[in-house]
């Protein structure tokens, strides 16, 4: 019972307003999945959630077979960019290391291996080059890759990206995606994105979060699935197209 | 300019007066730095109006019930203490109007203060040096008392370094990461308040907010990372307190009042250059 997520029958409300009702899911090792759904359809309170940040009002939630509080030292974490300051004073690597928070001692700077794994996972992503960069000089595609190189210095089992390319333009997008395919070898990757159309070229399945919880493998949805859950205005899925890289 | 140099070999409370706004610098620097990138400026704004009701307070239990070590710098940092952890308490648990909040605080700190001030016999002329500030009557027992709490803010500071930027930079992930965001929350705002009683003797209640997030704002346009910045603010603040001095000094001017100009001009000076 060690799988990264697993989520029964949950519910939560926002007061009197219910957000994710009976929701159920479970994510298997090494599994890439796209959470998508419409705004204010519940995806960042599942998010919120499987991080511990909210607590379900009913419903059994584990991450690696513990409580989120516990099992959210395996997840890394790349939040939606526009919650981020972009003018704060740091440079890429001081952005990475705040990934070794609870791993690294707990007074003083940060150590040298610190700065070793740091460094490691800077070049891992692309960006060797760049460490002494401040975060405002880097192009968005650039952020991305330092965010998520923070993420992943903490050694995660998992990676959760919120939104991570909504500020991407069409190829800086792909190479995204070309680098999380290379991660998904290690790790699971859940791709947080309202944008079906486009994720589900790269994952294999789709969690549909619309007030109900639903997973589908990439391959079984179809324009009525979508409809029902999203309403007219959402595209249909590109699983017919090629599933190259770019 | 001659003219205060000779002055400061002279006259030991210029030397004091200057050595305190050193000092303070220190503090500023680094807690200047924090409130700017944190974006937490209305917020210090508040504690610091709050402290006029401490002092007040002291003041009236000194001279009316005869209470000789409330002093009115013992006040302040209650007063200053006090406020930052409910505006801070405040701000994390209402997610909405947490200005107004502030505004209820800034407003009743002040009239709390007013209130015993005009209660307390004789007094009237001590409201004029807390909101304003009088940096000439810096005695020796307040410099030790600033260089310690000095020392207090930048050793904490210096060990905590990774986590306040953490929690500045991107408070959900430090807590992720197993940070105690609200710990090291509450732990800036009292650091925050410590800095603003210091420079509550320097420059006046008023105008503290200036001395503490100007320097750290004209940093901010030339520096890239949190470690610069707070160095530079310090330095920027160093400047701006002896040459505020200095002007101040020949023409007989309020000096608190001549340093917030100085600091205010050279931001705007700033402002024309093009940021990094």
């Amino acid at each position: 019972m060690n799988q990264p997520i697993h989520i029964e029958n949950l519910d939560f409300a926002y007061g009197p307003v219910p957000v994710l009702e009976n929701a159920s899911l479970t994510l298997g090792e090494r599994e890439f999945v796209s959470i998508v759904g419409p705004n204010g359809g519940g995806k960042t309170t599942l998010l919120k959630i499987i991080l511990g940040l909210l607590e379900a009002q009913s419903g059994a939630v584990s991450v690696f077979g513990e409580h989120p509080l516990v099992g959210r030292k395996w997840i890394g974490y790349l939040p939606q960019y526009a919650d981020l300051d972009s003018k704060f004073p740091v440079s890429a690597l001081d952005v990475v290391l705040m990934g070794r928070l609870g791993k690294t001692r707990r007074l003083g700077f940060y150590t040298r291996s610190d700065h070793d794994a740091a460094r490691e996972i800077l070049a891992r992503v692309g960006l060797e080059k760049l460490e002494k960069r401040p975060l405002a000089s880097l192009s968005g595609g650039q952020r991305q890759r330092v965010l998520i190189a923070r993420a992943l210095v903490s050694e995660p089992k998992l990676l959760l990206l919120d939104e991570p390319t909504s500020s991407l333009d069409d190829y800086v997008e792909r190479e995204l995606y070309d680098l999380l395919r290379e991660l998904n070898k290690e790790l699971t990757i859940v791709v947080v994105s309202h944008d079906i159309a486009y994720v589900s070229r790269f994952v294999e399945k789709v969690i549909c979060v619309n007030r109900a919880v639903h997973t589908h493998p990439v391959s079984e949805i179809d324009e009525n699935i979508i409809h029902e859950m999203y309403g007219e205005h959402v595209h249909a899925v590109r699983h017919d197209q090629e599933h190259g890289h770019g | 300019m001659g003219e205060f140099f000779q002055a400061l070999l002279q006259h030991g409370f210029l030397r004091h007066a200057l050595l305190a706004g050193l000092l303070v610098s220190v503090s500023s620097g680094i807690v200047g730095t924090y409130v700017v990138t944190r974006r937490i400026t209305y917020l210090a704004g508040g504690i610091a109006h709050c402290v006029l009701g401490g002092m007040g307070f002291a003041r009236y239990m000194q001279v009316v019930h005869g209470w000789t070590y409330l002093t009115p710098m013992v006040g302040a940092l209650l007063a200053a203490l006090l406020a930052a952890f409910i505006i801070g308490w405040v701000n994390m648990k209402a997610k909405e109007r947490v200005d107004t909040v502030i505004s209820a605080f800034w407003g009743m700190g002040m009239a709390i203060g007013i209130l015993f001030i005009a209660k307390t016999p004789g007094y009237g002329e001590d409201l004029m040096a807390y909101l304003f500030g009088n940096i000439l009557l810096v005695t020796r027992g307040d410099l030790l008392a600033i260089a310690g709490l000095d020392l207090f803010i930048a050793a904490t500071a210096l060990l905590f370094h990774k986590q306040f930027v953490a929690v500045c930079f991107d408070e959900e992930f430090a807590r992720l990461r197993g940070v105690n965001t609200q710990l090291f929350y509450f732990l800036m705002l009292a650091l925050t308040a410590l800095t603003v009683v210091l420079m509550v003797s320097i420059v006046g209640i008023v105008m503290v907010i200036v001395m503490l997030t100007l320097p750290a704002a004209i940093a901010g346009r030339f520096c890239l990372r949190m470690g610069t910045m707070m160095a530079l603010a310090a330095g920027i603040c160093a400047l701006l307190t002896f040459g505020g001095l200095a002007i101040s000094y020949g023409p007989d001017l309020p000096a608190g009042a001549t340093i917030i100009v100085l600091a205010g001009v050279s931001y705007l000076i700033s402002l024309l250059f093009n940021k990094r």
